[in-house]
């Protein structure tokens, strides 16, 4: 090979390396071992629940995007069962705290749907300004109560282990909560296109007079589809605090809730759809990280990607939208 | 002027145009004639340039026209008005004119526009102040604002797509001078429609399609109704209808003293009551927007009344909803099928389960039985001739005629007691028509009581036993069958007459 093209095979090589290692950091950095994958995994579950529980609001047109308040409030609502209730074995302690917070989670969203029907707020508005609320309460309840006294961060204590959900695979941090999350997009897959009450939801987002005039009650479908959702929110916190705290910390549903969204909408409103969505933001996220330490690209980077996915995957969505069905 | 030689066009299994030529002569009205689903709109579309067809060539003023879009058919003066206008309610004439018009200019002159449109209204006959606001104008109005800006577009052919439909029939008889004029002056014209009388009195060569192809072509001067109609459908529409003279049996749908108001509150409905009797069609004539939506609504469930009682066989369904109604055995065919009526997204199958899947057969348990549906499908789609790819189609696919009887189809198939027909051939061919009209009498024929509500008096007539007229919110009279007067009743629905019925019209006596 003559000299010349030798130099610029060697510019090329330069030129390219640094976003190579810069992908590969993140490739490694989500797949790179058997643990990395665990953290990737356990970071799509609560993405993959409370992405499943929007798709199918969505796919009734009622906008609830109130997700980041009904986690926060059933991580909470988790946290204070499993620090309260009486000491119990450990599927049973897992079981109520799990329990309470879909419970809290529902209640969150049942809340933002009393709003709507009694008092006409739209759901968009009630939902979003109730995230607000949620999560200055995880906030106030941290700094008293529920705060671990001398810790100097809005932190609860240790939760007791028997309330942890187990491990999946020992020697990583895989939690049950996976398959949760798989079993929720079953069912949710299997509810929206097998069942009268997705034929409902389906009938009522496509065509609100087709609705009344098949007998359904928007304001029952909306209910139910709030505490659904809300539910499945609210596990989705109890899970987060529950598999991979062990403690309720302020802040640890930053970004779940609307990134749900986003990951309904990639997904189509299709909940089996939803699950690989869900993966891709959670492994970009735990990617991202290494990245970040391998070769200094900023974290924030993967917003961008996830935005410029969202963008692309809508886009054409938008082009095969006449193809798709209700 | 126009040559469309051999086009064809499918859509899946569907073969909407099958190798159609269709030739306008220079100075010709030319109508186009089919029922629902028989390729008349694909065929326009394709000329527009809004589909590409499969096969087939168009040349236009001796130039071809291939892939083009509908602005460039525009510019080569082909001019579209479709049944439903395009036109900005909230701005002026001129304006309307305007938007989106090149030739208006980078600087607006409405004036100048203005003064164009006076001089094209005063030469047709058009009868348009520049300066009225479009959405204060009679649907006659605004489709002469259509026409006039298709003219100062240079529209040397222009295409009217059911535009007599809407009108009343002075605007109709105005909108054929102005038709006559544009083909005085050289234009020429397609002219689509059901109406055959419409069809023959202004064109001067008609051709009419089925089933994608050209059935037969005549001028206007050498055919008549009867010829058309045959054409069209390959049947006769025109035979007499099998109704048989039976006693009305008990009362099956009973109203007492409805009223109800409108989303805003202003009272639409002011104190109804009637009954209808097994085996019997009550008809509701009266001008469109005087209480018969409110009245249906009523009935079906859709809407609280104010004040009054329906009852089902002798049971109080005032306080149930639909379900609960349609349990108790009332169907109902809304006026509105393609928001109301059917799920257009949703596939066939999905259409004619989805004011039954609360129940068997399509109902097992907690699941949804789509083999059920799909085989419910399939025996509906061959029992009542639906023309559709299958089950699994979406059911925007479908003709008008066809989407139609899908919602007939799910009504009928439960045996209902009592139906209520909101307007059920609005905007169908006469074949559809008349499938209609023959299922209701089928209801009627085996004990079932029929509310007919319908803004065609001819129409309303022919299916009644008895015919009321219905005039802000109230009866203004109840005839029997057998004692229509025709005068009388179109003073009732101008207004200009109102009786009290007795109480044997209003409720139907109990033998005849």
């Amino acid at each position: 090979m003559p000299p010349a093209s030798r130099r610029i095979d060697l510019a090329a090589v330069r030129a390219l390396a640094p976003p190579l290692l810069a992908y590969w950091s993140l490739a490694h950095g989500a797949f790179g071992s058997w643990d990395r994958i665990a953290v990737g995994l356990n970071r799509a579950t609560p993405y993959a629940l409370t992405g499943v529980g929007i798709a199918l609001c969505f796919r009734a047109r009622v906008i609830n995007i109130g997700g980041e308040g009904q986690l926060a409030l059933g991580g909470l609502a988790a946290t204070w069962v499993a620090l309260h209730m009486v000491p119990a074995p450990r599927p049973i302690a897992t079981l109520c705290a799990l329990g309470g917070g879909v419970l809290a989670g529902a209640a969150w969203a049942g809340l933002a749907a009393g709003i709507r029907l009694k008092r006409g707020v739209h759901e968009v508005l009630a939902t979003l300004l109730l995230n607000f609320v949620g999560l200055l309460i995880v906030s106030e309840v941290l700094q008293g109560d529920l705060g671990e006294p001398g810790s100097g961060f809005p932190q609860s204590p240790l939760l007791p282990a028997a309330s942890w959900l187990g491990r999946l695979v020992r020697g990583t941090d895989l939690h049950v909560g996976v398959l949760i999350a798989l079993a929720a997009v079953a069912v949710g897959h299997v509810a929206l296109w097998r069942t009268p009450f997705g034929f409902r939801l389906r009938i009522l987002g496509a065509s609100a007079p087709a609705a009344a005039y098949a007998g359904i009650s928007p304001a029952r479908a909306l209910m139910s589809v709030m505490l659904l959702s809300g539910g499945l929110a609210g596990l989705a916190g109890a899970i987060e605090v529950l598999g991979v705290h062990y403690r309720l910390i302020d802040g640890f549903a930053h970004g779940f809730g609307f990134n749900a969204v986003a990951i309904a909408l990639l997904g189509g409103l299709n909940p089996l759809a939803v699950l690989p969505a869900g993966l891709f933001f959670g492994f970009l996220e735990t990617g991202a990280v290494a990245m970040q330490r391998a070769v200094g690209v900023p974290t924030p980077l993967v917003a961008v990607i996830q935005g410029l996915t969202m963008v692309f995957v809508l886009s054409a969505m938008g082009l095969t939208a006449g193809r798709r069905r209700v | 002027m126009l040559r469309m030689l051999g086009i064809t066009k499918s859509y899946g299994s569907v073969r909407a145009n099958r190798g159609i030529d269709l030739v306008v002569p220079p100075r010709t009205i030319l109508g186009l004639l089919g029922e629902n689903g028989s390729g008349k709109t694909t065929l326009m579309n394709v000329l527009f340039g809004l589909v590409r067809p499969d096969a087939g060539t168009i040349t236009f003023k001796e130039r071809p026209l291939a892939d083009h879009t509908p602005r460039e058919a525009l510019a080569a003066g082909i001019g579209m008005i479709h049944q439903h206008f395009m036109l900005v309610p909230a701005m002026t004439v001129t304006e309307n004119v305007m938007l989106g018009w090149d030739a208006a200019g980078r600087w607006l002159r409405p004036a100048a526009v203005a003064e164009h449109i006076r001089t094209a209204s005063h030469r047709y006959g058009l009868d348009l102040e520049p300066d009225a606001r479009v959405g204060a104008l009679p649907l006659g109005g605004q489709q002469r604002v259509e026409i006039v800006k298709a003219i100062l577009r240079g529209a040397e052919l222009l295409i009217l797509d059911e535009p007599t439909s809407n009108l009343s029939p002075p605007e109709v008889s105005g909108l054929l001078d102005v038709l006559r004029r544009l083909r005085d002056e050289g234009r020429s014209v397609i002219f689509i429609s059901h109406k055959l009388g419409e069809v023959l009195a202004v064109c001067d060569e008609v051709v009419v399609l089925r089933d994608g192809a050209v059935a037969g072509r005549a001028r206007a001067a050498d055919t008549d109704r009867a010829k058309l109609a045959r054409m069209m459908v390959d049947r006769d529409v025109s035979a007499p209808i099998a109704r048989e003279e039976g006693a009305a049996g008990a009362e099956r749908l009973v109203v007492a003293d409805l009223v109800a108001s409108d989303a805003t509150g202003v009272e639409r409905l002011g104190g109804v009551s009637f009954s209808v009797r097994s085996g019997e069609v009550l008809a509701v004539a009266g001008v469109d927007g005087n209480g018969q939506a409110e009245l249906v609504d009523v009935i079906a469930g859709l809407r609280r009344p104010t004040r009054g009682h329906v009852f089902v066989d002798g049971a109080d369904v005032t306080a149930r909803g639909v379900t609960g109604r349609r349990q108790a055995g009332l169907a109902h065919i809304p006026a509105d099928r393609h928001t109301t009526g059917l799920v257009g997204d949703m596939t066939v199958s999905e259409n004619l389960a989805f004011r039954d899947c609360d129940g068997p057969p399509f109902r097992r348990g907690p699941w949804l039985d789509f083999g059920a549906m799909r085989a419910a499908a399939t025996e509906r789609i061959a029992r009542f001739g639906i023309r559709a790819g299958g089950p699994d189609v979406a059911a925007r696919t479908l003709s008008g005629g066809n989407q139609q009887k899908l919602v007939l189809a799910r009504e009928l198939t439960r045996r209902p007691g009592v139906l209520v027909a909101a307007q059920p051939t609005r905007g169908l061919d006469p074949g559809a028509t008349r499938f209609v009209i023959d299922e209701v009498l089928a209801v009627r024929a085996s004990g079932g009581a029929v509310l007919y509500v319908s803004t065609e008096l001819e129409e309303a007539l022919v299916v009644a036993d008895r015919i009321a007229v219905m005039y802000r919110g109230r009866f203004a009279g109840v005839m029997r069958r057998d004692a229509v007067d025709i005068t009388r009743l179109g003073l009732m629905m101008a207004g200009a007459l109102s009786e009290s019925p007795d109480a044997a019209a209003l409720y139907g006596r109990k033998a005849r």
